[in-house]
């Protein structure tokens, strides 16, 4: 039950096409698009969701469906990076944020991975509950920063080009990317997005992987909200919205299916980068930002339909 | 009795890639008569019924219905030409009350409501023609599976089937629940019905059919009135065949005590299970279909939980609370469900190999790719998997080549005991052979092996010593050079003095 | 470990969590009363019931679909963009015929999760997920990210009044379709076809049952529903925005679990749903009354929901005897009457 080498190759090869295309395009309808400035800024942006990413990717790839608490964990690390600024100062309530984002990602991790939990429901009810208790900390209102030499840091330049935070996402993606491809913990997440049987019959401990992603995902969406904290210098509980349906597009528009064992974080992130690029053209071209959103919907949906066709016309299932 | 038959089958034949499932079967049913179907595992039967129900299209052969010629293109056809099949597992809707269960599809309604008392009525009535003391308003979920089975066949029967197929009915009854299902057979038959029964328990046979086909490697070995045969007679004419593939046996030292297992029970499933197995030495645990043996091998290995039972390793007692216990005291299991349990088809070959060791291939969870790569192509050299390259996705390989990356995988682990649960199933001869050979090198090498296989020339041939299972029970312990008969009758419980 | 099984397997504790919705609701009740002075007052109960109306016709939506043993995530969007739709469009059609449309734009919405989960055989939970951000940037699209004002807003007292001085008309609406949910589910073929739909969409196929079919229609009530609750949820306080109905799936989810329906599908009912919804309005009243702010009532609700799919996970599904209500009911009285030889045997 082959599927035909063009068929395979086409999917790989789809999406750096994609990309190429959409370089093309934007080059041809602006003159700005392709200039150092706008594309430093499309990185800045990408930066803080392609954190999250490389954590739902991980999600995908063991069929964990995904992880609907990142909006409460985005805004868990914002909130208490500002919240606690003033009495442990921006880095050690940087980490008592992601910290509290990790514990958040581990009992969803418990929920899901050993007791079996629908991870839909499971991570929507855990974000309302983690938000909830966010923004009780900080009693529900807009916090506010007060540490312009941090925010300096993070979007200021290294060598004058490169933005602080761009690096600390490409350092992200790089050790998410190595965490999948070169370790153990990466080959199990395959096998177990693949075959949770024959993986368990393997002697992996398919219970605890499928922990971990959540626990993995939940710290780095802290980890990103304490970042856009930190750049903003204010964070208010509604700070994460959204991010986790950017962060679902992007890793389905990069080609991971939704029903695990296959997919890489550069694959992700190159999703992300595809729409993060058909949203900075529709801004070149003075495009409101409401229909952007239409553009993602109908990519998701594309983007899965075209997944389920292809393993269909393979004979997977 | 030689009124047209309901329905007869004409040299139905059935390849699969590798596979010759069926060859020029002839098979036939009376209205009234209960037929049954025995043989071995792969011989057949359930191909056949699949024929039968629609499932598969015949390569050969024709299908006739009161002797008229027909074609049965899908189930729902073969449904409607009154064909009811009785799997073994159920087609019920737990939240719906029996009588729904049973008038499903066509419930009797006015106006786009359910006609309660005439579903109510129409229900009973099935359920009274069967003799079946069942509450038409009771959940299906809360009844016992005894229970359940007959709502099953009630809601076959409902649609006035000519023909209805059993397959396997008895495996979870108890002796109480299988009489009364035999009644309900009863008055099937009387109403007309033809009733196929498929079983491989032959006291059962014996009880309730009144004709015997016995299947063998995919062919017709014979057809003979019940009355006419003996349970012994069916064994010998079920396992009887030529001895063509004599796997020759090596002789291996044999040394110490490698495994012992004292007392392994798990409720509903096996009981009192005891067995040892010494270095070089290969147990052959044989038995039918349901007499415990992969639940046993899977309890072992921790896959499955235990109720009671020891575990020693080299003397030592361990653990096993999953796999992961088990490998590291030195077990390793290949499963008899390739498919399910043992390949991760995304993964390459090299990856499959790998995935029960990588620890002993990576540093600080780090895989090293070259430790991994020399690892698994040493591994797939041993065992000549074809295509020779790791990097091919495992779910490309054909079935014998699969077994053997699986196969592959344990050896990686290097145990100190391997249980080997039907592992020349579905392979063909050349991969056969392969394998054969590689467990006689691991006995030589020392490794402990219990060879779990329905293949009775295969675990006579193989193994030092036999363990018969029946029923989740030791039935007998037989040593090398016992006959296939003698097997046959442990296996079945039947003791011919 | 053992007297934990016990409780566990035993047919008390069995009986307590398959009719888990009436514990529930009858000690959030207690609770209730005990810490709002008026609570069992009808004027509190009709306000609370009115308040949960339009959260209760989405639930009528969602019970449905998973019965058919699927997601639905994207109500609260398809609220939105009926309500938009419904406000919108009032000076250029007038307010019934925009009331109209809105409603349209729900069974729009509902048919195209149904044509991507039947057609094109995404699974729900990403379908919907798409179709929610879709929807949802619509509504941004058309407003402008800015709510829209009717023409008249003494027109959605229709459904916002009480009628006759006891409940709104919006309460009357929610309570006839449980009903008829109830109704359908109990007594009509096709509601108990759904059950198999839901529980063995093969076996049901096998039966003659089109599945396809029904999954289609489940989604697209659960679309049609969402526009009704949002057609009046405009109306009444004859707003469009584009952020109505943002947290409202979550709550009607942890409505329809607390009622008993399972997330896997082919279990549920509508008087379960009822009375979920009935705690979650109690439950929203006290803490209302209390001045529990809304995210600390959203933990609650997320609370809630986690123990229960936890409690549904470990409580053995095997259960050797019937406990449903009627069940239960059926056997007290058949005892009483000693009608031994209608039951079955006991095994």
């Amino acid at each position: 039950m082959q599927q035909s080498v063009f068929a395979r190759q086409g999917t790989r090869l789809a999406l750096p096409i994609s990309i190429v295309l959409i370089l093309l395009v934007g080059a041809l309808l602006s003159d700005k698009f392709l200039t150092l400035r706008n594309l430093t800024n499309v990185l800045i942006n990408m930066s803080i969701v392609g954190i999250i990413v490389v954590g739902m990717t991980f999600v995908f790839v063991t069929r964990g469906l995904a992880d609907l608490s990142v909006p409460a964990t985005v805004a868990v690390g914002g909130l208490l990076v500002l919240g606690l600024q003033s009495s442990l100062g921006t880095l050690g309530a940087a980490v008592v944020g992601v910290l509290a984002a990790a514990i958040a990602g581990a009992v969803n991790g418990w929920l899901v991975g050993y007791a079996g939990l629908n991870p839909v429901i499971t991570t929507l009810a855990s974000g309302t509950i983690v938000l909830g208790i966010a923004q009780v900390f900080v009693g529900g209102v807009i916090v506010y920063g007060d540490d312009p030499q941090a925010q300096d840091f993070l979007t200021g330049r290294v060598f004058g080009v490169v933005p602080v935070i761009v690096l600390i996402f490409i350092a992200v993606v790089a050790m998410g990317h190595l965490l999948l491809s070169r370790t153990v913990l990466g080959r199990w997440s395959y096998a177990v997005g693949s075959n949770p049987f024959a993986t368990q019959a393997s002697a992996v401990p398919v219970r605890r992987v499928r922990a971990i992603v959540f626990l993995l995902t939940g710290t780095l969406a802290g980890f990103s909200g304490v970042l856009l904290g930190v750049t903003l210098q204010t964070a208010r509980p509604g700070i994460g919205m959204g991010y986790e349906f950017d962060a679902i597009t992007a890793v389905v528009v990069g080609g991971v299916s939704l029903l695990g064992g296959s997919g890489t974080v550069l694959r992700a992130i190159g999703g992300l980068l595809f729409v993060q690029l058909l949203t900075n053209i529709m801004v070149l071209q003075g495009v409101p930002t409401e229909p952007q959103g239409i553009v993602k919907g109908v990519l998701i949906a594309g983007a899965v339909a075209i997944d389920v066709a292809l393993r269909r016309r393979g004979g997977r299932e | 009795m030689t009124e047209t038959a309901v329905l007869r089958m004409t040299g139905i034949s059935k390849s699969f890639p590798g596979i010759r499932a069926l060859s020029a079967v002839d098979f036939d049913v009376e209205a009234g008569e209960v037929h049954a179907v025995v043989g071995e595992n792969g011989a057949g039967k359930s191909t056949l019924m699949k024929v039968l129900a629609g499932v598969y299209q015949p390569d050969d052969g024709t299908i006739e219905l009161d002797g008229v010629a027909v074609r049965l293109s899908d189930p729902i056809e073969a449904r409607r030409r009154g064909i009811g099949m009785v799997y073994q597992e159920l087609n019920l809707v737990p939240d719906l009350t029996v009588a729904e269960n049973i008038l499903l599809g066509s419930t009797p309604s006015r106006f786009g409501l359910v006609d309660r008392r005439a579903l109510r009525e129409q229900a009973r009535a099935v359920l009274d023609e069967l003799d079946a003391r069942i509450h038409t308003d009771d959940l299906v979920g809360s009844l016992t599976v005894s229970q359940q089975q007959i709502v099953e066949i009630a809601k076959v029967y409902a649609a006035r089937p000519r023909i209805v197929v059993l397959d396997e009915p008895t495996s979870s009854l108890s002796e109480h629940e299988t009489q009364s299902l035999f009644r309900i057979i009863g008055r099937m038959t009387e109403a007309g019905l033809a009733v196929i029964y498929i079983s491989h328990r032959l006291r059962e046979v014996l009880d309730i059919s009144q004709r015997v086909t016995v299947l063998r490697d995919g062919r017709l070995v014979d057809t003979r009135p019940t009355s006419g045969i003996t349970a012994a007679e069916m064994i010998r004419l079920m396992v009887g065949r030529d001895l063509t593939e004599v796997f020759p046996k090596r002789e291996v030292e044999i040394g110490e005590v490698a495994l012992s297992v004292t007392g392994l029970s798990r409720a509903g499933e096996f009981d009192d299970i005891s067995l040892t197995v010494r270095s070089g030495e290969i147990l052959g645990l044989a038995g039918l279909v349901g007499a415990g043996r992969t639940e046993v091998a899977r309890a072992i290995f921790g896959l499955d939980n235990r109720d009671a039972g020891l575990i020693e390793i080299d003397g030592t007692v361990v653990n096993i609370r999953g796999p992961r216990d088990a490998v590291r005291a030195g077990i390793a299991y290949v499963p008899e469900d390739r498919k399910r349990d043992g390949i991760v088809p995304q993964l390459s070959i090299k990856d499959n190999i790998s995935l029960a060791v990588l620890d002993r291939v990576s540093a600080a969870g780090w895989i090293r790719p070259n430790a991994e790569r020399t690892l698994a192509r040493q591994k797939a050299d041993e065992l000549t998997v074809t295509p020779p390259a790791i990097t091919p996705r495992v779910d490309t390989l054909s079935g014998g080549n699969q077994q053997k990356v699986v196969f592959a995988k344990w050896l990686a682990a290097g145990p100190r005991v391997l249980i080997l649960d039907e592992p020349t199933r579905g392979v063909d001869v050349g991969a056969k052979a392969d394998i054969h050979t590689i467990i006689g090198e691991l006995a030589a090498r020392g490794t402990a092996i219990v060879l779990i296989s329905s293949e009775l020339p295969e675990v006579l041939a193989v193994s030092d010593r036999i363990l018969v299972l029946h029923d989740g029970r030791i039935s007998a312990e037989l040593p090398r050079g016992a006959s296939e008969q003698e097997v046959m009758h442990a296996a079945t419980g039947e003791f011919v003095s | 470990m053992t007297s934990t099984r016990h409780i566990l397997d035993s047919e008390v504790f069995h009986a307590l969590v398959r009719n888990r919705v009436v514990v529930i609701l009858v000690s959030t009740l207690v609770i209730g009363a005990t810490l709002v002075p008026g609570f069992l007052e009808f004027r509190t109960a009709s306000l609370g019931l009115d308040r949960m109306a339009t959260l209760g016709l989405v639930a009528i939506g969602l019970t449905v679909v998973l019965i058919a043993g699927q997601l639905d995530l994207s109500g609260g969007a398809i609220l939105a963009l009926s309500g938009i739709a419904t406000i919108g469009l009032q000076s250029q059609l007038g307010q019934i015929p925009a009331a109209i449309v809105g409603l349209a734009v729900g069974v729009a919405a509902g048919a195209v999760n149904g044509f991507l989960v039947v057609v094109l055989r995404i699974n729900s939970l990403v379908a919907t997920l798409a179709s929610l951000l879709f929807f949802r940037a619509l509504c941004h699209l058309i407003t402008e990210s800015r709510p829209i004002s009717g023409i008249d807003p003494l027109f959605g007292l229709i459904v916002s009044r009480p009628i006759g001085g006891t409940f709104t008309g919006r309460t009357v609406l929610f309570f006839a379709m449980i009903v008829l949910l109830h109704l359908w589910l109990t007594r009509a073929v096709a509601g108990r076809q759904l059950f198999a739909v839901g529980s063995n969409p093969a076996s049901a196929e096998a039966s003659g049952i089109r599945s396809r079919a029904y999954l289609f229609g489940a989604f697209v009530f659960s679309g049609t529903m969402a526009g009704v609750a949002g057609v009046i949820q405009s109306l009444s306080v004859n707003t469009g925005s584009p952020v109505f109905g943002e947290r409202i799936v979550l709550v009607a989810i942890a409505a329809v679990v607390i009622g008993g329906t399972r997330l896997e599908g082919g279990r549920g009912s509508a008087l379960g749903t009822l009375g979920g919804l009935l705690t979650i309005a109690a439950l929203t009243t006290a803490m209302e009354y209390q001045s529990v702010p809304a995210y600390l009532q959203d933990i609650v609700t997320g609370v809630i929901l986690l123990l229960l799919i936890l409690l549904d996970r470990t409580v053995s599904s095997s259960q050797r005897r019937d406990v449903t209500l009627a069940a239960l009911w059926r056997r007290a009285w058949a005892s009483r009457q000693l009608k031994e030889n209608e039951r079955t045997n006991a095994p």
